[in-house]
């Protein structure tokens, strides 16, 4: 015996409910069409809204994760002390913690000159990414030219460049940093922190892993070195990308509310051809009340049949979604898999689930109608 | 459940009464009727005489407005729905003059229907057996529209005994069948009652008292004497 054979052996109802649906064969394919339409509209909007956040925030960049510590200069206070670096290294735990010097300076290079930033950063690894070369860490010799001035002079790591008259090779030439964040480095160039002459740290730049870390080390140096006096001013962006991700699961809700109303319109599309198949079997669905099938035989029955449509319309549903999505995520983000991440997969599988309980509800109302009926009216021809 | 005497099914003062426009239409007025074991019994009348309505009386397919149904014994009046649909399924057999085949199952399978949700392995085995007697073994797997009527009737027939009843209620079992493959029919159920099953058959055809053990005449709601 097949396989197939042995499940409608086991469950009969199966056997009858699946023979059911291929008498009519264009009106069963039109019914899972409507429920197909209404799992790819829910699924699909949804990745969309999913999409449309992992896109919005990549262009936030970092910005969520940092914490910048800065001096208050409406206190007097010009520049950042090493008891202050202290206190934040400790206030920031296992955060790295990068203390940055800041002055101007004239970068030469290949007979070009520019007037730019000079960054004095002893451990720029914990802050920064390099798209050629390595960044050394600590960073004690040579220097790390930003992307833009890169591009700018045609710098490549393993170049000679000079900076303020003293002569650099080029470790690496930093990753373009992705939207805006409070340090951009990319039309300066980083060195060593004690070869840049200032008389003081200017920033502090805290790098968390996430933005409720950034939030929490933001209170923790708020409490530790503003103790006293407001010394330093404190810039984190945590609440404004948490808002972001708030707006973006709104708006998904609201996509997702919009094809949930196909799925409804779905719904009353099973309903129909339910009710019709019903009246159509009357005296079939009679006979098998007259030879000992119970009413709720009957419903099981229906309901088998309303619940295959929806099994049928979700798989197909879920297959054009996952289609639509990787299409959706290589417009917005150029990278397809995106469609097949698990917060993608939440939207499939909720289509799916309402597909599948849309329907069934759907056959609820005939198969009732169709199970009260006395097998003596349905007989009567 | 009665004792092993008792009479299959036994009824007594049956009334049927249908509310028609202002007034009642009265089908049966007032019915005995008591079918024994094995007992062959053909019920003869002309249309509207109420043969129809009786036959639904006796199979639980319908109550009675006044009068009993009595199964093996035991009065059927206070059966709930799925009481009546249990007693149905383990003593009565029922052939429709419109066979009333599932037209997506084959004819093995449509045999097979009436215990199809017991999940009883040996099921298959005897609804195949059943096709054989009634001359079928060699069509088990066509469906319905592949059938002639007279093997159509012959798979009703089959599926009315899978259950192993007591009692087969037919419903002009030859009406849509040639003389031929009506004989056929009323053959297999003379070995029926044979086997201890009592078989009621409505009919109009008069071939059919030619193979039974007693005929009722059947008018206006009222048997015969």
């Amino acid at each position: 015996m097949s396989r197939v054979a042995a499940l409608y052996r086991r469950f009969p109802t199966l056997l009858i409910a699946r023979r059911n649906l291929t008498r009519t064969t264009a009106r069963t394919t039109l019914a899972v069409l409507g429920i197909v339409i209404g799992v790819v509209a829910i699924a699909s909007l949804g990745v969309f809204g999913s999409v449309l956040q992992t896109a919005a925030v990549g262009n936030l960049g970092d910005i969520g994760n940092q914490v910048v510590v800065g001096p208050n200069s409406e206190e007097g206070v010009t520049s950042l002390s090493e008891r202050d670096v202290r206190e934040i290294r400790e206030a920031s735990g296992d955060a790295g913690v990068v203390p940055i010097k800041q002055s101007r300076g004239t970068v030469e290079y290949g007979g070009v000159s520019r007037m730019t930033s000079v960054y004095g950063i002893s451990n720029p690894a914990a802050a920064f990414n390099a798209s050629s070369g390595r960044i050394p860490d600590p960073l004690r010799g040579g220097a790390l030219v930003g992307a833009s001035l890169a591009e700018d002079l045609d710098v490549r790591a393993g170049n000679s460049i000079t900076v303020d008259n003293r002569t650099y090779r080029v470790r690496a030439v930093l990753a373009e940093q992705g939207g805006f964040s409070p340090l951009n480095v990319g039309a300066g160039v980083v060195v060593p922190a004690e070869q840049v002459n200032s008389t003081g740290i200017q920033q502090v730049v805290v790098q968390t892993e996430t933005g409720s870390a950034a939030n929490a080390t933001a209170q923790a140096i708020r409490a530790s070195v503003n103790d006293r006096e407001e010394r330093v001013t404190i810039t984190e962006f945590s609440q404004i990308t948490e808002q972001i991700d708030s707006f973006f699961d709104t708006l998904s809700l609201f996509l997702i509310g919009i094809g949930s109303i196909s799925l409804v319109v779905a719904g009353v599309s099973i309903l129909n051809v339910m009710l019709m198949s019903t009246i159509e079997r009357r005296e079939e669905i009679g006979v098998l009340r007259a030879v000992g099938y119970q009413r709720l035989d009957v419903v099981k029955i229906l309901l088998t049949e309303a619940s295959l449509l929806g099994v049928l319309g979700g798989v197909v549903g879920v297959g054009l979604s996952v289609v639509a999505g990787a299409a959706i995520a290589q417009v917005a983000l150029g990278d397809p898999t995106a469609a097949l991440s698990p917060e993608a997969a939440v939207y499939y599988l909720a289509g799916f689930f309402f597909g599948v309980v849309t329907s069934a509800l759907s056959g609820l109302y005939p198969a009732w109608k169709a199970a009260r009926e006395r097998p003596v009216d349905a007989l009567r021809s | 459940m009665g004792s092993d005497g008792a009479p299959v099914v036994d009824a007594t003062g049956l009334v049927k009464r249908y509310e028609s426009g202002g007034g009642y239409l009265e089908a049966l007025k007032g019915v005995d009727i008591t079918i024994e074991r094995g007992e062959f019994v053909a019920v003869m009348g002309p249309s509207g005489s109420g043969k129809s309505t009786l036959l639904n009386l006796l199979g639980l397919l319908d109550e009675p407005t006044e009068g009993a149904v009595r199964i093996d014994g035991r009065d059927t009046a206070d059966l709930s729905d799925a009481e009546r649909t249990r007693a149905r399924k383990q003593t009565i057999g029922f052939v429709f003059q419109d066979f009333y085949l599932i037209p997506t199952l084959t004819a093995l399978e449509n045999v097979e229907v009436p215990a199809l949700l017991d999940r009883d392995p040996e099921t298959r085995g005897r609804a195949a057996d059943l096709l054989g007697r009634v001359g079928l073994g060699d069509r088990t797997d066509h469906l319905p529209s592949e059938l002639s009527g007279g093997q159509k009737q012959r798979v009703a027939i089959a599926r009315s005994l899978v259950n192993e009843p007591r009692l087969l209620l037919a419903d002009e079992p030859t009406g849509n069948l040639d003389r031929e493959t009506g004989r056929t029919v009323l053959d297999e159920f003379t070995r029926i009652t044979e086997a201890g099953v009592a078989v009621v058959a409505v009919t109009h055809d008069p071939q059919v008292p030619k193979y039974t053990d007693r005929t009722v005449d059947m008018l206006d709601g009222e048997l015969e004497p």
